[in-house]
């Protein structure tokens, strides 16, 4: 087996050109799997970042809520009713929508979301939220999040300049006291946090009596898997509640089945996956075939078609392995430019690291199965 | 013919009655008809005859590349005609081949090339085969070329390469064919002198095939072959001036 290893390598480095075309071919291969799996990884993370931020145990939806950014309304009644339970410690309610910012820069419009959040004790993790508690409670003032797109115009920087920055959303003046950074997805460019009062000046139409969302905290100790069950019948056919781990696992895959994100960037990696197997296969292919009097030689001298095979998929092994290194380090970087680019963060896992390698590696021994068929043809009794 | 001069287990081959045809139906064409042969141990035996008279397809079947169908053959006591793929390539381990051309991989050096051999026999530690595959290069005179690759030797240096790995690992039997109809005469002569010598001093049975008659004169005896028969057998005074 090590001298089939040392045998595959000797013929490699032979002809270094090829070496580096093979090598070339499976770097990208390595890097278009890693960046479109990233984005992908990345697209579904920030689709669920604020889904994840809910620190409550448990949630109440109406039944025909698909996700929560265009969430379907319940009665609030129905949440007061959780409260007669004595496992219950806190009920909440935030609500989402859209609404039209106008950049006071250039007059642009640009669709934001809002949230309306309770000021005292959200169940919700917003870093910084809090601090602004005070300066929140008078009339339409809002909190702006720091890592919205540009196209809301120089938000943070006069922000620190300034202290405060008035906009005009849904036509209304809107005073942004501050900023806290939470981020951005594929299905929202920037987000904007205040207080339901003020959410709800936003949207005069609304329904004061409908809500969205509520947040449950159970008391410590309780089994909020036991709550739900149990307050399950009190809410009816018209919510329903579910803990906080069930709705991140229920947007993400409302994600993954309406937004064509899974597709999009899955075709890309298999796309990346066949273009490393056909150049690998070309080279393999090629030194196979021209030296193919000297395998028959080999198998007529008692070689077996096993160590033939073993030669071929050495190559492969050695190829997949030393294509890797300068496809990962060039995801590495596209990962930082994408994440300028696209203003949404992406990060290497060593969960994706392994299973791309695994990728390679297969691909590697496709292309290494398919060439080798070739050398099995190889009839000894040919090099007479 | 002279098949009755050894036992079956002295004889290093002995072939009875063989007959070996290409393809089948309307387009199968004979190769071998009726062909008797034995060779002694420590003969230099060599096979000629025309194009198309069937000395390469013998070889094959002797060398175990290809399925004896009719007839009986024992190679170093194996009897092929009974022989599974498996047997084959076992028995062709025991046996040195040389070719017309080379065929050393072009990627290894002359002393990787011969080292190579000796992943068949796994009972000899590397570095033994590593003094072995030196000292027969040396032997063949290119102790000065071990590192060099093959595109860097003449013709007649890389089928000295093909020798001494075909001798290497110390076969039972040398199977040539026409191991000088790539090299000029006296490169030719040179190859097929130093087999002569080494195969002697082994005291290895060697069986070459070759069309080319200024070599003659290394073999014990000579085989001619027309049209798949086996036409004289024995020692060729004309071909032997000195001996």
């Amino acid at each position: 087996m090590i001298a089939a290893l040392v045998l595959a390598w000797r013929q490699l480095v032979h002809h270094k050109v090829k070496l580096c075309v093979a090598l070339a071919g499976v770097a990208v291969a390595v890097m278009l799997m890693l960046v479109q799996l990233g984005i992908r990884q990345g697209a579904m993370d920030t689709s669920v970042a604020f889904t994840r931020r809910i620190t409550a145990d448990a949630v109440v939806v109406s039944p025909r809520t698909r996700t929560i950014f265009s969430a379907a309304s319940f009665p609030r009644r129905l949440l007061h009713r959780l409260r007669a339970d004595e496992r219950i410690e806190q009920v909440q309610e935030i609500s989402i929508a859209q609404a039209r910012w106008r950049n006071p820069w250039n007059y642009f419009e640009h669709p934001i979301s809002i949230y309306g959040i309770p000021i005292d004790e959200p169940l919700v993790e917003l870093p910084g939220y809090d601090d602004h508690r005070d300066d929140l409670r008078p009339r339409d003032r809002a909190i702006f999040d720091a890592r919205s797109r540009a196209t809301y115009g120089p938000v943070v920087e006069t922000l620190a300049r300034e202290g405060a920055v008035e906009v005009e959303v849904n036509r209304r003046r809107i005073r942004v006291i501050g900023s806290v950074p939470v981020g951005v997805s594929i299905t929202t460019d920037g987000n904007l946090y205040m207080t339901p009062e003020n959410f709800l000046r936003l949207l005069p139409g609304r329904p004061a009596g409908a809500i969205d969302l509520g947040l449950v905290k159970v008391r410590p100790g309780a089994d909020v898997a036991a709550v739900c069950h149990d307050l399950q019948p009190y809410l009816g056919a018209e919510a329903t509640i579910m803990s906080s781990a069930a709705l991140v696992a229920a947007e993400t895959a409302f994600m993954r089945e309406t937004a064509p994100v899974d597709f999009i960037f899955g075709m890309g990696a298999a796309v990346g996956f066949f273009i490393g197997f056909v150049v690998v296969y070309q080279i393999l292919y090629t030194e196979v075939a021209n030296q193919l009097p000297k395998f028959a030689t080999l198998k007529a001298i008692g070689f077996g078609n096993g160590f033939l095979l073993a030669v071929v998929l050495g190559q492969a092994m050695i190829l997949s392995l030393l294509g890797y290194v300068p496809g990962f380090v060039l995801a590495i970087w596209l990962y930082d430019v994408a994440t300028a680019a696209i203003e949404m963060p992406f990060f290497m896992t060593a969960e994706r690291a392994v299973m791309v390698a695994g990728a390679t590696v297969l691909m590697c021994a496709l292309s290494a199965i398919m060439a080798v068929r070739k050398v099995q043809s190889a009839d000894p009794a040919d090099v007479f | 013919m002279d098949a009755g001069t050894g036992t079956m287990s002295d004889a290093v081959i002995q072939a009875a009655n063989l007959n070996f045809s290409f393809g089948s139906g309307e387009l199968r064409r004979q190769i071998l008809h009726d062909v008797s042969l034995v060779v002694q141990p420590g003969e230099i035996v060599i096979l000629t005859g025309p194009s198309g008279s069937g000395k390469t397809t013998l070889l094959t079947l002797i060398g175990g590349l290809r399925q004896v169908v009719d007839g009986e053959l024992f190679v170093l006591g194996r009897p092929l005609h009974r022989a599974t793929p498996r047997d084959l390539v076992a028995c062709r381990r025991d046996i040195g081949f040389i070719f017309q051309q080379h065929n050393l991989l072009d990627f290894l050096t002359a002393r990787q090339n011969v080292e190579l051999v000796f992943q068949l026999h796994p009972d000899v530690p590397a570095p033994v085969a590593a003094d072995r595959s030196r000292a027969i290069l040396k032997q063949v005179g290119l102790g000065a070329r071990l590192d060099s690759l093959p595109s860097q030797l003449s013709g007649g240096q890389k089928q000295r390469v093909a020798v001494a790995r075909a001798l290497a690992a110390g076969p039972r039997l040398i199977l040539a064919d026409e191991p000088t109809a790539a090299l000029d005469s006296q490169s030719g002569r040179d190859v097929v002198t130093l087999l002569q010598d080494l195969a002697r001093s082994r005291g290895c049975p060697v069986l070459m095939v070759t069309h080319d008659s200024r070599v003659l004169d290394i073999a014990d005896r000579i085989v001619h072959m027309e049209d798949g028969r086996i036409m004289a057998d024995g020692v060729c005074d004309a071909a032997r001036p000195a001996g």
